[in-house]
């Protein structure tokens, strides 16, 4: 009788890298929560890809044992897609900050939620930029002064939850880095759930936008009578703003990778030597488009 | 007395016929036997505007579109405006009674032909217009309506009376030419055995992809590209590959460098506008060791500029374009069949390399249709990239080894993992960005493209290999020189050309002895500034004469015959 291999644990996913963010940092929350999540999933690290974009939260990959790519300012997104198209058996996790995601990537993110690529995405909200040190970001709040807002930030603030939902992402939650345990279990849900997962983690930045107090007088849990199948309800909820901590939207519909297997299983095989043949210069008809 | 090869303009607005009587004739020219090339020009709006299609064909191999028009189709009074002056001497007219008026000089070689009368009364339906015209070609030409009732059979296969009114047209409009009948015979095609395919540069594109083993092709709609995407998306996933109309370019190359990084070999095409947007993730997939493919279908530039025309001009930008110095190879076919071989090297050298690999074709030689000897798919090599698979302990990603090439895991591979990163790594990919570090790592990145510097990669050459007049160009302009390269033979002139299909990395040694001879180095593109010319003299060292021209159309031979013949005066 063999005995099954031992469950791993939240150290075995910690890379030798220390992390470069300053003491205090929320993304240290969301790296736990990420550790303890893959292990409670006992995610294998060689099936899994952690990908990310520019900035300080974009280098948790190095701080992971799984697979990752640090790519470019603003398209985890779309490498994520590559990569979960090209191997669909592999766990794919993207991660970033709100610039990353919301200022330079945002072209991206509806795209990925409406094609529900079965990718998890993972933003550390901090509601500024750390990297570059302190300029306002797509959530920093109107009037917030900033180093490229000395007057205050004349913009609105984006409601990343509410373009999730409108934009058809399949599961929309918010977390907080100061909240370990309930932010492990929504990754959990959504690395487990079928099909595009966003979570904003508010990530507060100790040097630049240190609201991890204020934030955690403001957060409260989503009502525990909220449908997360409830579309409209869902919107409500991210419209009316504050901090509500869990699962605002779920639905299941089927992946863009479970379609293009699909595609591939009833489209009649066919190899260069047919389609050659098709061009043949006295029996071929290939002028114009192809036809399926 | 017949002729070996004619040349057919076909000109009108566009949606009245004239660019299906060209398919019709081209696709008619392969099935009788004959060699082709075509070359359209395209209005940039979806609906009218002038337009125009120009069928080559003859008994042998075609090269280049031509100059001369043996025989002028005006199915409007613009197309006669914008045309007559493209006639040869001896060209002769034939034009739509309705709508044209002819000159009196022209009228004793120009005949009305009933196109629409004919069409609605005979073809049932004004569209059979193009059949009339059609008709009224083969007529002149004195080609044999086989295989146009041949393929009017076949495509209507279901619908016999459609078919029969479609042939009666076109034997209606062969009348119509009367007596300038048989006045532009063309000798009948030799006999042959060999296999052949007509298709367009893109369509090579395509082809040369599956054959070399395309998984994943990530686009975004650009003229003249999009129909390397819409010609994958119908096809590829007969194979088990799939294609992704992305947000974007930048998308569409993200996607790819994320499939490659998955294992699948990967690839995207565009125009200049889109290799713009994909400068930066060109740059990353150096650094970051990605193989990818990215096909550039240029056109005439800069910004919007001409999308319909052709140009040469994203050279520079293809080899230089990017922050920083990421590897890169930059590789050019010189003909519709050459993109097909050209994207099976390109795929081999981005896996082999593990760079990405820029494929620069154009306008001209992308949408022109070409009869073609059918490319011999046993001779296709597949190179695979060099993997982490028994790697023990933790993988160096990026491995300092003799050839630069470093073993690459896969996501699946045990032990393999690694972060692909755009900052400057150590051999783990963990980020260092120490002096020493960015030396050693940019010449490991550098130190891959070597072999293909020297001697690796397949060049064309036409003529005297060292010759004293040497034409140096590159891509789609092949052809035209190749014909010209002929006629100052022809002429007893020591000339020959040198088309070097790999220009990144550079083969500077075999531009040399190309050029050792020669009194004069003639380089002909389709830019404004000479890119290929300075390129030559800044990595060889010579002295050349830049003949850059930028009007969006190819060059003929006669332009490049032209050329030669100055240089020697």
């Amino acid at each position: 009788m063999t005995t099954a291999p031992a469950q791993r644990k939240p150290s075995d996913y910690k890379s030798d890298l220390k992390p470069i963010w300053c003491p205090g940092c929320g993304d240290f929350g969301v790296l736990a929560s990420l550790y303890r999540a893959f292990a409670e999933l006992d995610l294998d690290p060689t099936n899994t890809v952690v990908v990310s974009g520019i900035g300080c939260s974009s280098r948790l990959p190095g701080f992971v044992t799984t697979y990752g790519v640090h790519t470019l300012h603003g398209r985890p997104l779309p490498v994520a897609m590559g990569v979960k198209l090209a191997n669909p058996e592999l766990t794919v996790i993207a991660v970033g900050g709100d610039g990353d995601g919301f200022a330079i990537g945002a072209g991206h993110f509806p795209h990925a939620a409406r094609r529900n690529i079965d990718v998890t995405y993972l933003v550390m909200d901090n509601e500024i930029y750390g990297l570059t040190k302190g300029q306002a970001s797509p959530t920093s709040l109107t009037d917030q002064k900033a180093p490229t807002t000395p007057w205050g930030n004349l913009e609105t603030p984006l409601n990343t939850l509410a373009f999730a939902i409108a934009s058809n992402a399949s599961f929309v939650a918010r977390g907080a880095s100061f909240n370990t345990k309930a932010l492990t279990e929504l990754i959990v849900q959504a690395i487990e759930h079928k099909g595009f997962s966003y979570i904003d983690a508010l990530s507060p930045c100790v040097m630049f936008n240190n609201k991890q107090e204020a934030w955690k007088e403001l957060v409260t849990d989503v009502e525990p009578d909220h449908n997360p199948a409830d579309r409209t309800g869902a919107f409500d909820l991210a419209l009316r703003g504050g901090f509500q901590l869990g699962i605002l939207y779920r639905e299941l519909r089927p992946t863009l990778d479970d379609k293009y297997a699909a595609l591939i299983e009833r489209t009649p095989d066919s190899d260069i030597v047919a389609m050659m043949d098709s061009f043949s210069a006295r029996k071929g008809t290939a002028i114009g488009k192809p036809v399926v | 007395m017949a002729r070996e090869s004619v040349v057919i303009r076909l000109a009108g607005e566009s949606g009245e016929g004239v660019i299906s009587s060209g398919d019709i004739l081209t696709q008619a020219a392969a099935r009788g036997g004959y060699w082709t090339q075509t070359f359209r020009t395209y209005p940039a709006e979806i609906r009218g505007g002038p337009c125009m299609y120009q069928v080559r064909m003859g008994k042998d191999r075609i090269y280049s579109h031509g100059k001369e028009v043996d025989l002028l189709v005006c199915f409007n009074q613009e197309a006669w405006d914008l045309h007559w002056d493209s006639l040869a001497a001896d060209g002769v007219i034939l034009y739509d009674e309705t709508a044209v008026a002819i000159p009196a000089e022209f009228q004793d070689r120009a005949r009305p032909v009933r196109m629409e009368k004919l069409a609605k009364e005979i073809g049932g339906s004004s569209r059979a217009k193009n059949m009339v015209a059609v008709g009224a070609v083969c007529g002149v030409i004195a080609f044999d309506t086989t295989p146009i009732e041949e393929l009017v059979m076949r495509r209507y296969a279901h619908k016999a009376g459609v078919a029969d009114a479609n042939i009666a047209a076109l034997q209606a409009g062969k009348d119509e030419s009367a007596d300038l009948n048989g006045s532009k015979e063309i000798t009948p095609p030799v006999e042959t055995e060999e296999d052949r395919v007509l298709m367009s540069g893109n369509q090579a594109i395509a082809l040369g992809a599956v054959a070399a083993g395309l998984d994943y092709f990530g686009g975004y709609p650009i003229t003249p590209a999009s129909d390397i995407l819409e010609w994958l998306s119908a096809k590829l996933p007969a194979t088990g590959g799939i294609t992704v109309q992305c947000e974007d370019e930048i998308a569409s190359l993200a996607s790819v460098i994320g499939a490659s990084y998955a294992g699948a070999k990967a690839a995207t095409a565009t125009s200049g506008p889109g290799l713009s947007l994909m400068s930066e993730l060109i740059g990353y997939a150096g650094m970051a060791e990605i193989p990818c493919v990215i096909i550039d279908a240029q056109r005439g530039g800069p910004s919007t500029g001409l999308p319909t025309k052709t140009e040469q001009s994203d050279l520079q930008h293809a080899l230089y374009g990017g922050h920083g110095e990421a590897p890169r190879v930059v590789i050019a076919p010189v003909s519709v069949e050459d993109c097909f071989w050209a994207t099976v090297d390109a795929f081999n050298y981005a896996e082999r390399f593990q760079v990405p690999v820029i494929l620069l074709t154009d306008q001209g030689l992308g949408t022109r249709m070409e009869v073609i000897s059918k490319p011999d798919l046993s001779k296709v090599e597949q190179w695979q990239r060099k993997t982490a698979v028994d790697v023990e302990g933790q993988a160096k990603r990026y491995e300092l080894t003799d050839d630069g090439i470093s073993p690459m895991g896969l996501p699946g591979q045990p032990n393999g993992q690694y972060v692909a990163t755009g900052i400057e790594h150590d051999e783990y990919g963990h980020p260092d960005y120490t002096p020493e570090m960015h030396t050693t790592m940019q010449h490991k990145r550098w130190r891959k493209l070597d072999p293909l510097a020297n001697g690796a990669a397949r060049h064309e050459y036409y003529g005297n290999t060292q010759p004293d007049i040497a034409v140096i160009g590159f891509g789609s302009t092949y052809g035209p020189v190749r014909e010209a390269v002929d006629m100052a033979l022809a002429d007893g002139l020591s000339v020959g050309a040198f088309y070097p299909r790999v220009l990144g990395p550079f083969p500077v040694e075999t531009v040399r002895e190309f050029t050792a001879k020669a009194s004069r180095v003639i380089v002909p593109e389709i830019n404004f500034t000479g890119q290929l010319a300075r390129l030559v003299r800044g990595e060889v060292g010579i002295t050349v004469d830049s003949q850059a021209k930028c009007d969006g159309l190819p060059f003929t031979a006669e332009d490049i015959h032209e050329m030669i013949t100055e240089a020697v005066r």
